[in-house]
């Protein structure tokens, strides 16, 4: 079953539509991957997907259930959690708390308990930091949990965001950009522990440019111009694609 | 934590209890209570005001209204209606509570720097209706002759007394702040400050925690107006103006935004300060103005603020 | 008589708007509310005061350096207490400041003017004109005139001026303006100082007509301002107009035909009232937050 499907969404921004008619949909336990020129409106369409963005038409479902219009938080409590391309971490906060924030729609405590039940409270906060300090161990970044965020390395970083998105058990985790500003070695890593996290059972769909990477790790590609679906397939297929090849070419002609 | 850090935290929080207990016993000079009693009831103001400002990032240049609609109701159920101040002061957080809850809807359409003229209007607005609806507030007389309380058979009359009355609502106010900000509330309100978006896509839902922050700071604003109404057994519009409401910004900076416990610092940096210059007050606001424009150019994290607040 | 209350409503107008244009500029730029505008200009004004009733300069030298003075002291807060805090992350940093500078500037005033009201002198001779068989005031005539002319001659700096083109493009894009070469130091100085001084004018005109100056003036200026500036949007000059038209006249018809004691109240309530419905104001354009 679809995990995820979008049916013929459209968004438009005054006169610029930014992601025009497109109809996908994400297979539970796949690795989509999303590939297209600049300004062809991925960030767009993650941007609906995660519901910063409502589709002018169409729409979105999860699950069979209809999620279309919803606001940010609560598709968060869904299952959908995401990155940004731009690195959204919480900068001058720690690493711990920062995964802490990326759980709060999995804390099990109330205001309730924070004024009546204060040890109530405290056993649940410490089973939210216990999870998390598992996750921080994953990724062997638990020793570093006091520090602020901004003074990891940046490839840290970008592992920590994944991190925190991870810190909400999504069933489906839209990465926008990962790699980008990874050198290499920072790249195959990253890729290493996506395919084990697919491994545990999360879906992912990710954005990418860096077309090494996307090629090594997704099962399945879909291409994106001018806000439409232009190709799906299979790396080898799109790789070998003529007419992909030249909406990127054709990009770089006309500078 | 080992057993032994833990065991001389537990001594160092033991020994500061047994302190402050003792402290009013100590040192008998009234004066010196007086200024304590200043700060305690100007702790629970700003530590509300921490909430919003601190940890949510929210400037409300009308906490000062939330005092004051705690004082009245306190003033006018006691004299008026002949409540007592238990009751009394339950309600006035209640409906100090609310209205924060009323300023914390428009959030959600209103953006930052619109929202703070917001707050400056309803502040306004309510000292403008306390000094013309006599009937009801007095006017600019305000309430006078407010009863001695009496909780459960102790009359609460010498400044002794009011300390302990005021220790205790601190020590409420700072107990639930502290569980609430290092639970999910506090987190997902340091969040928002931080970067709103992120925050929502976190599944913290923006608007509604807004509304919640303003809604938790005021009620305590509310319990330090009920404080305020019998520890002065008067009630007048002077109290709560634009002025206070700046004051107590500037005792939340002082002592470092998003730090509940450095909010004591502030508090009494700035109440020695304003003792200091008691013998000029021609000069208070200069001072006032100055103090706010050399924190935030120089250290507008304060003493102990958090990071983000640094340069 | 209606038409005596509607000309000194387009007076008032005119009026709220000069003073409202330093404050506008000012936040359609950099963002800042100048919650020491009103105060920046009520020290001019004061200053003027003793000017003119005291030292008994000549009205037209008086107003001069009053301005002049008004507009310094308007660069000299930007220069001290704003400048540094222009990256600051987080906005209301600068508010705060603003408010600090307001405070000291307005016991700087009290320390030497008192918070009590002064007989501000009248600048015109007040004479009555037959127009159109009513008897009408020429004060707040020549005082629209006056007010108009300084509207209007900005608007030409703005648009015409090599310098005010630049203020123009500093309005919009700060980063490409510097790329291309225009001094953004130099330019928001300009512009804290012409609003100063404008604000100054409005000030002079307004208790003028009064005959009346007071300290409380001040904070009560930087609520016109903001309300004129919210009621018809902010960063445009026409809504500035069309907001201190708005706020003037209504507040006059108002205080005439309903109750003077409320005038402030009710300010506040249009505000509110704008800030919940579009706060934007008339001509503001609704700002999309880029992702």
């Amino acid at each position: 079953m679809a995990l995820l499907e979008t049916d013929r969404v459209w968004k438009k921004f005054g006169g610029v539509t930014a992601v025009q008619d497109i109809a996908l949909s994400i297979e539970k336990g796949e690795i989509l991957g999303m590939i297209g020129p600049n300004g062809s409106g991925k960030t767009s369409f993650i941007n609906l997907l995660s519901g910063i963005y409502r589709p002018d038409k169409g729409n979105i479902r999860f699950i069979g259930e209809d999620i279309t219009g919803l606001p940010a938080y609560l598709i968060t409590k869904k299952g959908i959690a995401r990155t940004f391309q731009n690195l959204r971490v919480f900068p001058n906060i720690s690493v711990l708390d920062n995964l802490l924030i990326g759980r709060h729609c999995r804390v099990n405590n109330s205001l309730a308990n924070v004024y009546l039940n204060p040890f109530l409270s405290r056993k649940r906060e410490k089973e939210a930091e216990d999870y998390v300090i598992e996750l921080l161990d994953w990724v062997h970044l638990a020793d570093r949990r006091k520090e602020l965020a901004k003074n990891l390395p940046y490839g840290e970083q970008r592992l920590l965001e994944i991190c925190r998105a991870l810190a909400s058990e999504p069933q489906l985790l839209l990465l926008d950009e990962p790699c980008a500003g990874m050198n290499p070695v920072e790249m195959d890593t990253l890729a290493a522990f996506l395919k084990n996290l697919r491994e545990r059972g999360t879906t992912l769909f990710i954005i990418e440019h860096n077309m090494r990477f996307i090629m090594s790790i997704a099962e399945r590609i879909v291409v994106l111009d001018a806000g439409a679906k232009f190709r799906e397939g299979s790396p080898v297929q799109i790789q070998n694609d003529k007419e992909v090849q030249r909406i990127y070419l054709g990009e770089e002609e006309e500078e | 934590m080992t057993l032994r850090i833990k065991k001389n935290r537990l001594l160092l929080y033991a020994g500061l209890l047994a302190c402050i207990i003792v402290l009013p016993f100590v040192v008998r000079d009234p004066y010196f209570i007086g200024m304590v009693n200043f700060i305690i009831i100007y702790s629970i103001l700003c530590l509300g005001l921490n909430l919003i400002l601190g940890y949510t990032g929210l400037l409300s240049l009308g906490h000062a209204a939330f005092y004051g609609i705690g004082a009245y109701a306190t003033a006018i159920l006691m004299t008026k209606h002949g409540f007592s101040f238990l009751p009394s002061l339950i309600v006035s957080g209640l409906l100090a509570l609310f209205f924060g809850f009323l300023l914390g809807l428009p959030t959600r359409k209103v953006r930052g720097d619109y929202f703070c003229l917001l707050t400056i209007a309803f502040g306004e607005i309510f000292r403008l209706v306390t000094q013309a609806w006599i009937s009801f507030t007095g006017g600019a007389m305000g309430i006078v002759g407010i009863p001695i309380p009496e909780v459960l058979g102790w009359k609460i009359q010498t400044e002794i007394d009011f300390y302990f009355l005021g220790l205790s609502l601190l020590g409420f106010t700072y107990g639930t702040l502290h569980l609430l900000t290092e639970s999910k509330f506090g987190r997902a309100f340091v969040a928002i400050r931080e970067d709103e978006l992120a925050a929502s896509v976190m599944g913290i839902n923006t608007p509604m925690y807004k509304i919640l922050t303003f809604s938790i700071g005021s009620l305590y604003a509310g319990i330090a107006g009920s404080y305020l109404a019998v520890y002065q057994t008067t009630v007048t519009p002077s109290n709560f103006r634009l002025e206070e409401s700046c004051l107590m910004i500037i005792m939340v900076i002082v002592g470092g935004m998003g730090n509940l416990a450095a909010t004591f610092l502030g508090v009494s940096v700035m109440a020695v300060a304003i003792e200091f210059f008691r013998p000029v007050p021609e000069y208070r606001l200069l001072i006032i103005g100055l103090i706010m424009i050399l924190v935030l150019l120089f250290r507008p994290q304060g003493l102990l603020g958090a990071a983000a607040f640094k340069d | 008589m209606f038409i005596d209350v509607l000309i000194v409503g387009i007076m008032v107008g005119a009026i709220y708007t000069l003073v409202t244009i330093g404050y506008s500029m000012v936040y359609g730029m950099l963002k800042l509310m100048n919650f020491a505008h009103g105060d920046v200009y009520i020290f001019g004004t004061l200053l003027c005061y003793t000017l003119l009733a005291q030292a008994h300069l000549p009205p037209l030298l008086g107003i001069l350096i009053a301005a002049l003075a008004g507009g310094i002291l308007a660069s000299m807060v930007e220069f001290f207490a704003y400048r540094r805090l222009r990256a600051a992350q987080h906005r209301m940093i600068s508010m705060i400041t603003a408010l600090g500078a307001a405070y000291v500037i307005q016991n700087a005033s009290e320390l030497k003017w008192g918070s009590q009201v002064l007989p501000f002198p009248s600048l015109f001779p007040s004479q009555l004109v037959t127009v159109l068989g009513h008897q009408i005031s020429v004060t707040p005539i020549i005082t629209l005139a006056i007010a108009v002319f300084f509207i209007v001659a900005f608007n030409l700096f703005l648009n015409h001026h090599k310098m005010g083109k630049a203020i123009l493009c500093v309005s919009q894009d700060i980063p490409t303006s510097s790329l291309m070469g225009i001094p953004i130091n130099r330019i928001i100085s300009m512009v804290y100082f012409l609003g100063g001084m404008m604000g100054v004018v409005g000030g002079i005109l307004y208790s003028a007509s009064y005959n009346a100056i007071s300290l409380g003036m001040g904070f009560r200026g930087t609520i016109v301002a903001f309300t004129a500036a919210v009621i018809g949007g902010i960063g445009s000059m026409s809504g500035t107009l069309i907001g201190g038209m708005i706020l003037g006249i209504s507040e006059n018809l108002i205080s005439v035909y309903v109750s003077s004691s409320y005038r402030d109240s009710i300010m506040f309530l249009v505000l509110i009232v704008i800030l919940l419905i579009k706060p934007t104001g008339i001509m503001g354009k609704v700002e999309q937050d880029k992702l």
